[in-house]
């Protein structure tokens, strides 16, 4: 019994690291029809500043004011995010889609490079954040308090993405520019703006999980790809460009992918893809995706 | 005094004189149908005027400003909107948001990220007052793509009425509907527009329809304005009439 809570916080904890990048890599899609290819490395850049500031600060300041460092990652993500879109990405949106996945492909090599010439092979931890949270006792198993938070910011970011997207006037903006370009800005908007802004959102996500994981799982080189795979599997199951579909898809793929390495963990990724794979011959635009 | 006024507009599509040299005016006020068989130039001309297309040559002037090279939202600011003739609506937002996503855009309230949409009282006041003058009011909270075909209709013409025009170009407003609807909608389109002193200009098929509620009628042909004048004008116009109405041209 205990054993099952522990598997399902496990799980929950690692929907929220996904739904982060999946909700980001789906909202980017949405509104500006780019798959962001570097999404995951976004995310591992998130992960690596985060773990670097923490590093950095924690013999000076007390371990409270290591939390307030904590988004460090994301805000430094958004950033790069509000310099990508208007210069690399917006000369593409009128050419085919090829050039779109060449030059965020083209990202994601520089990003994994200048990751490993700034920070070098060594993984890079926060661990101080972990430590300062201690633990929690599930009856005769112990679970780290801090992951406990993670999946509160898990929650609190679906809550907030979704309230943002429909109960704000920029959400309405956003809903609008993602069904009909032309139209929204023959009303005198500024599309070009709302996808700036959309992108830093999008940034903003990716950068953010990486940032909430790190405490937890040291930065280490590859993380990007890794959980871009991931990521991807989640999107597919879900629906490119659903919001719903990545909360549910980044579910799915969290229980089944804790449930697998429980049982048999080699198997791990070919039940993912299997499903991915089910979804895709039943439903081709996956179970929240609507065709475009 | 005119409001809109094109000097010798022309726009060519290859062979095909669109619009050949046309000099309109539209004076303030009116209610002016443009008629004339399919690919007579009415909808290129429409489009020259609100800038989705540029001229070959020829000019377009907006209360005595030349506006030929003025972009899209640049009209729209200077009081120019349209619908469209095939309903252009945000199928997956609520008739509420695609109204209010005119009523803000045009206050140019687009900036605040985080302001909640129904806490803005003054864009959710007006966005309810328009859904009101069009009688679709209780279908608010209704997605535009969920509207019945004339409901649709009137929600494109009351987001181009939520934009403030001075003029108004309403494309084929009532093609596609039932001959009931028909009249529901021009019912409701006109007299919004005349009760905010609107000027209209409409491109319509149906002749019932125009001569019931146009102040006057410009007629064009191959590109060229062929007859301008009030609906009794256009009526004792025999060649014209025939050609609008089918009917044998009396001699």
């Amino acid at each position: 019994m205990d054993i099952l809570v522990l598997q399902i916080l496990n799980s929950l904890f690692y929907a929220s690291v996904l739904f982060l990048l999946a909700a980001g890599l789906s909202l980017i899609f949405g509104v500006m029809g780019i798959i962001n290819m570097a999404h995951g490395s976004l995310y591992a850049l998130g992960a690596y500043v985060t773990a670097w500031v923490i590093t950095f600060a924690a013999t000076a300041v007390h371990p409270a004011v290591l939390f307030l460092l904590l988004p460090a990652g994301a805000l430094v993500v958004t950033a790069a995010g509000v310099v990508i879109e208007p210069v690399l990405l917006r000369p593409l949106y009128k050419r085919p889609e090829e050039y779109q996945l060449l030059i965020t492909f083209g990202l994601l090599l520089v990003l994994e490079d200048v990751m490993r010439f700034v920070w070098g092979g060594t993984p890079l931890s926060a661990s101080p954040l972990m430590d300062a949270l201690g633990i929690v006792h599930v009856g005769e198993f112990v679970y780290p308090t801090y992951n406990l938070l993670v999946i509160a910011i898990g929650v609190f970011a679906a809550l907030g993405v979704w309230a943002f997207v429909y109960r704000t006037r920029f959400g309405v903006m956003l809903r609008a520019t993602s069904q009909d370009r032309r139209m929204a800005s023959a009303l005198g908007m500024n599309v070009g703006r709302v996808y700036v802004q959309a992108f830093g959102l999008g940034c903003f996500m990716a950068g953010l999980g990486g940032a909430i994981v790190v405490p937890s799982q040291a930065a280490v080189l590859g993380m990007g790809v890794e959980v871009l795979v991931l990521a991807f599997v989640v999107v597919v199951i879900g629906g490119l460009g659903s919001l719903e579909g990545a909360l549910v898809g980044a579910l799915i793929v969290s229980f089944v992918r804790t449930g697998v390495i429980q049982f048999y963990e080699e198997l791990e990724l070919a039940v993912l893809y299997l499903i991915a794979a089910a979804v895709l011959l039943v439903r081709p635009t996956g179970l929240f995706g609507r065709p475009q | 005094m005119s409001l809109l006024r094109t000097q010798k507009l022309v726009k060519h599509f290859g062979d095909t004189r669109a619009v050949d040299g046309v000099d309109l005016i539209v004076s303030q006020g009116e209610f002016l149908s443009l008629v004339g068989a399919n690919g007579a130039g009415k909808t290129t001309l429409v489009n020259l005027i609100s800038a989705y297309l540029q001229p070959d040559s020829g000019h377009i002037f907006f209360q005595d400003q030349d506006i030929t090279f003025l972009p899209v939202a640049d009209r729209i600011k200077a009081g120019i909107a349209r619908s469209f003739q095939l309903v252009n609506l945000f199928d997956d937002l609520s008739a509420f948001d695609n109204v209010a996503l005119a009523v803000f855009s045009r206050e140019g309230k687009t900036r605040n990220l985080f302001t909640l949409a129904e806490k803005d009282d003054a864009v959710t006041q007006e966005t309810l007052e328009v859904l009101r003058e069009f009688g679709i009011e209780d279908k608010r909270e209704t997605l535009a793509g969920g509207l019945a075909q004339g409901e649709r209709k009137l929600l494109d013409v009351a987001v181009a009425h939520a934009l403030r025009p001075k003029l108004l170009f309403l494309d084929e407003p009532t093609s596609g509907v039932s001959t009931r609807d028909k009249a529901q909608i021009m019912d409701t389109v006109s007299s919004v527009v005349r009760a905010g002193k609107i000027t209209a200009v409409i491109i319509e098929h149906d002749m019932d329809v125009v001569f019931k509620y146009s102040d006057r009628i410009v007629v064009m042909q191959e590109g060229s304005i062929l007859a301008d004048g009030s609906p009794d004008e256009i009526r004792q116009n025999g060649e014209v009439a025939a050609m609008l109405l089918g009917a044998p041209t009396s001699t």
